[in-house]
């Protein structure tokens, strides 16, 4: 029975490192399916492969994963309300988490698979500009978010030309 | 706080990671240790032991260890896992004196782990500095 729930538990988690749009979750998900293939081996009274697979599965292939995502190029995407970020609360968080503009951006690097960490700044949009480590700051207003970017390379080339494709799309583009 | 390097890992990561390795030393060793008594052993031990040097590069990316002299220590490990059985077990030492066979266990264990953590821990820093161009190694 803890057999049966173990095996589907393992179908499911590799599951979701498939289709995780987060490499970095995908990882996590991979090392939960190897400990849960070592509970399994002990409950199949092979302590020792048990303890090889804890140590292999879930430690070094997980520390290798990691190791390897570092070389992965992370484009910082850094969020700013309305009123230049002055509220930070959890409740504009879900909101701008909703928003199409920022589901459109993740999108769109997910589609390439590049990793994408969001930071929302309280800061002003001029601070943040200056800022060397956002690779692109979204601005929210009223009809949607302005997208700048100083990043000359070719992902935000076609960013850019993906935002002047959609005429009606939520995300307007900027050079700076 | 202290200013982060673009380079260097988040801090959260670092904090765990300098927490748990001194445990992951200890619990690396005593799998080795106490591999004949209990499930575990050389090669597990010696995984947990290679993870060290991972999660050194993970916090700490700079190619400072000498991976030339790690792989002669490798190697002589490995000729040490050939040279030991010889002289102790096929000279029947071992079976004469059975008094000692936990000692003989106990030292194969171990030299076992080293030389798996050091040729996995070589494997992954090759790995991990390999910058593709012009760099060969000698196997």
């Amino acid at each position: 029975m803890i057999e049966a729930a173990l095996l589907v538990l393992m179908g499911v988690f590799a599951l979701l490192a498939i289709h995780s749009q987060l490499l970095r979750r995908a990882i996590l998900y991979l090392a939960m399916m190897s400990l849960l293939g070592a509970f399994l081996y002990l409950r199949y009274a092979a302590p020792e492969l048990a303890i090889a697979e804890a140590a292999i599965g879930s430690g070094l292939v997980t520390l290798l994963y990691l190791a390897a995502l570092k070389r992965n190029r992370v484009y910082t995407i850094g969020v700013i309300g309305k009123d230049g970020g002055n509220r930070l609360q959890d409740s504009y968080i879900r909101h701008a988490e909703r928003s199409r503009a920022l589901r459109e951006v993740r999108g769109f690097f997910a589609a390439r698979e590049f990793e994408v960490q969001t930071v929302f700044i309280p800061e002003s949009l001029e601070t943040a500009l200056a800022n060397d480590a956002y690779d692109l700051v979204l601005q929210e207003d009223d009809e949607g978010m302005i997208a700048y970017t100083d990043d000359e390379s070719y992902i935000m080339l076609e960013l850019e030309l993906m935002c002047q494709m959609h005429g009606a799309s939520s995300l307007r583009f900027v050079r700076h | 706080m202290a200013e982060l390097h673009p380079t260097e890992e988040s801090l959260v990561l670092q904090l765990i990671i300098g927490l748990l390795y001194p445990f992951m030393l200890l619990y690396g060793f005593h799998i080795i240790l106490n591999g004949q008594f209990t499930p575990g052993g050389g090669f597990q031990g010696g995984c947990i032991l290679a993870t060290l040097f991972v999660a050194r590069y993970v916090v700490f990316p700079v190619d400072d260890m000498d991976s030339e002299r790690m792989h002669i220590i490798e190697r002589l490990f490995l000729v040490l896992i050939l040279v030991i059985p010889v002289l102790l077990l096929f000279t029947g030492v071992v079976s004469r004196y059975p008094a000692y066979r936990p000692l003989y266990l106990m030292i194969m264990d171990l030299v076992i782990g080293v030389e798996v953590a050091f040729g996995l821990g070589v494997a992954v820093l090759r790995f991990a500095f390999f910058q593709g161009v012009g760099q060969t190694w000698r196997l």
